[in-house]
């Protein structure tokens, strides 16, 4: 609990999270219930990101299966995660361990 | 030991709950400050920080608040159109929506966390609010953070 504490709260400074939730008033229709939905997914995937980054800080390199574990998330759902942290420069690959790719902070 | 609450927690005996309450400088706090002259009479378990504004209030500051082992939070704010800073109490009636599901989803009841509006004139609304709300958190038992086994 208190690494999803933590990671709520890294997730709400992200510049994401505040992008879309902080939003007032904006000149274009939107459809209020899907930009909910929306607002929620991403609060939700920055969580995700936030803990899978503090497991990593945690503990050093890891796998996807050792993320999983610690953090209780589906690998397939991890491997997303990744993809987009990977993209966006926050974690890369740091060798092999057991034939898989382990990951690390950048 | 006490009732189970919905997620499985045990409200202990004896237990007296911390409330960590926002209050807006030009209405909220001034009601709670009317409670105290007017000698309405409230438990002793709210902790006042005041804010300029609630829409000064991030979401980051509750979630702290949480995570530093506070049962509960109270935002208490200005009547809707009422805001000195005329939008203050809507951007922080919005902002709570997140705020609760954040709660919700880091596993916590999202009853912990109250958003009401009091006025500079409802010192009697504040005293009451703050019975209620103690009495809540009193059944919900103590935050998973000040239970050794959270630590995990």
């Amino acid at each position: 609990m208190v690494r999803k504490t933590n990671a709520a709260i890294e997730a709400f400074k992200s510049q994401r999270l505040r992008w879309v939730a902080g939003r007032s008033q904006t000149k274009v229709e939107i459809d209020e219930k899907r930009y909910q939905q929306a607002v929620d997914s991403i609060m939700q995937e920055e969580i995700e990101r936030h803990m899978i980054t503090g497991a990593i800080k945690e503990r050093g390199p890891l796998t996807v299966e050792e993320i999983s574990q610690l953090i209780n998330l589906r690998p397939s759902r991890i491997v997303q995660h990744l993809i987009a942290l990977r993209k966006n420069g926050i974690v890369g690959e740091a060798g092999e361990k057991n034939r898989q790719y382990l990951y690390q902070l950048v | 030991m006490g009732e189970k609450t919905e997620r499985g927690e045990k409200a202990e005996e004896g237990f007296e709950p911390l409330i960590v309450a926002f209050c807006c400088n030009w209405c909220s706090y001034a009601g709670a400050d009317l409670a105290g002259t007017s000698r309405f009479e409230y438990p002793p378990n709210i902790r006042v920080i005041r804010v300029m504004c609630t829409g000064r209030i991030d979401p980051t500051f509750v979630l702290e608040a949480l995570r530093m082992g506070a049962d509960g939070v109270l935002v208490a704010g200005c009547h809707p159109g009422d805001c000195h800073y005329q939008k203050g109490n809507f951007i922080m009636e919005k902002r709570f929506g997140y705020i609760k599901k954040a709660v919700d989803s880091i596993g916590m009841e999202p009853e912990r966390v109250r958003l009401e509006w009091v006025s500079a004139s409802e010192g009697g609304k504040f005293a009451a609010l703050v019975r209620e709300m103690t009495q809540q958190i009193k059944q919900l038992g103590p935050s998973p953070f000040r239970l050794p086994q959270s630590s995990a």
